[in-house]
């Protein structure tokens, strides 16, 4: 595998969407290439850094009681 | 391909008290543990707190008028964000925002890695970057980004999930999640810039 094949698969393999086989020589690639496994790692920071920011908000106590309220107290 | 509804719907069942408690019981475990997801696809979808809550009121109602139709144990997650992205679609995006058209190709993806290779190349900018920042980051993506980035990023659905949900295929989720990606960067990069927290290269 050479640069440009793995860097063509970079988020699929973050996102863990490819092939054991393919996963495997992507990783053997990027312990290969530092510049490549440079680039992974900050990618991977992003989509952590990403998810850390955006799952803290919930819904609103008040909403879930006025959707329990309406779907079972008719 | 989709979330769909069977074609030929299974008959509701006959209520009886013990039938209701049932379906109570099985809507709780099954869809109401999903809330917290749908409340925070619905406030990106809508950008605004009061339009949130009610789609995903009306979603619950849909889906609980529905639920003898979803086949219990499968996805439910999936079934019911194809359910509350109809319901913006079809009441909540004319009100609210505009679908916008997107040129792909003229979008061009800017990689913040190449830009940062030399003065932060672990990207420690990022931790200075607070929440309101991202989701306001994500709230300017055109929608079909938006909602793309949301389902894999925020709510972590599968590629082939997400290409259910919006009814498009897995290529398309890959090139949308790829442009996506690199939007929030671009636009996070300028942020930070314009902060102060690192240089930017002066072009
Ligand atoms: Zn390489």
């Amino acid at each position: 595998m050479n640069c440009r094949e793995c860097s063509e698969h970079l988020y699929e393999y973050l996102d863990r969407e490819l092939t054991p086989q393919v996963e495997q020589e992507i990783r053997q690639h990027l312990s290969d290439c530092p510049p490549c496994g440079e680039h992974f790692d900050f990618e991977r920071l992003f989509l952590d850094f990403l998810r850390a920011r955006c799952r803290a908000e919930g819904a609103p106590p008040e909403l879930k009681r006025r959707i329990l309220r309406e779907l079972f107290d008719e | 391909m989709g979330y769909s509804m069977a074609s030929t719907p299974p008959p509701a069942p006959t209520p009886t008290p013990a039938a209701d408690a049932e379906k109570r019981a099985s809507f709780e475990r099954e869809a109401l543990v999903h809330l917290d997801s749908l409340y925070r696809v619905a406030l990106r979808l809508t950008g605004n707190a009061a339009e949130a809550d009610d789609l995903v009121q009306e979603t619950m109602l849909k889906a609980y008028r529905a639920w003898h139709q979803y086949e219990k144990g499968t996805n439910a997650k999936g079934w019911l964000l194809t359910i509350l992205r109809h319901a913006f679609i079809n009441e909540y995006r004319r009100r609210t925002r505009h679908p916008e058209t997107v040129d792909l190709d003229a979008i061009e993806p800017f990689s913040v890695f190449e830009e940062l290779q030399d003065d932060d190349p672990q990207g420690t900018f990022f931790d200075r970057i607070v929440d309101d920042e991202v989701l306001r980051a994500i709230d300017e993506l055109p929608e079909q980004f938006r909602e793309t980035v949301v389902l894999s990023d925020v709510e972590g659905l599968s590629y082939e999930e997400i290409a259910r949900v919006l009814e498009v295929p897995v290529g398309t989720v890959k090139s949308r999640l790829f442009r996506a990606r690199r939007m929030l960067q671009g636009k996070l990069y300028d942020y930070a810039v314009g902060m102060g927290y690192i240089k930017g290269n002066a072009t």
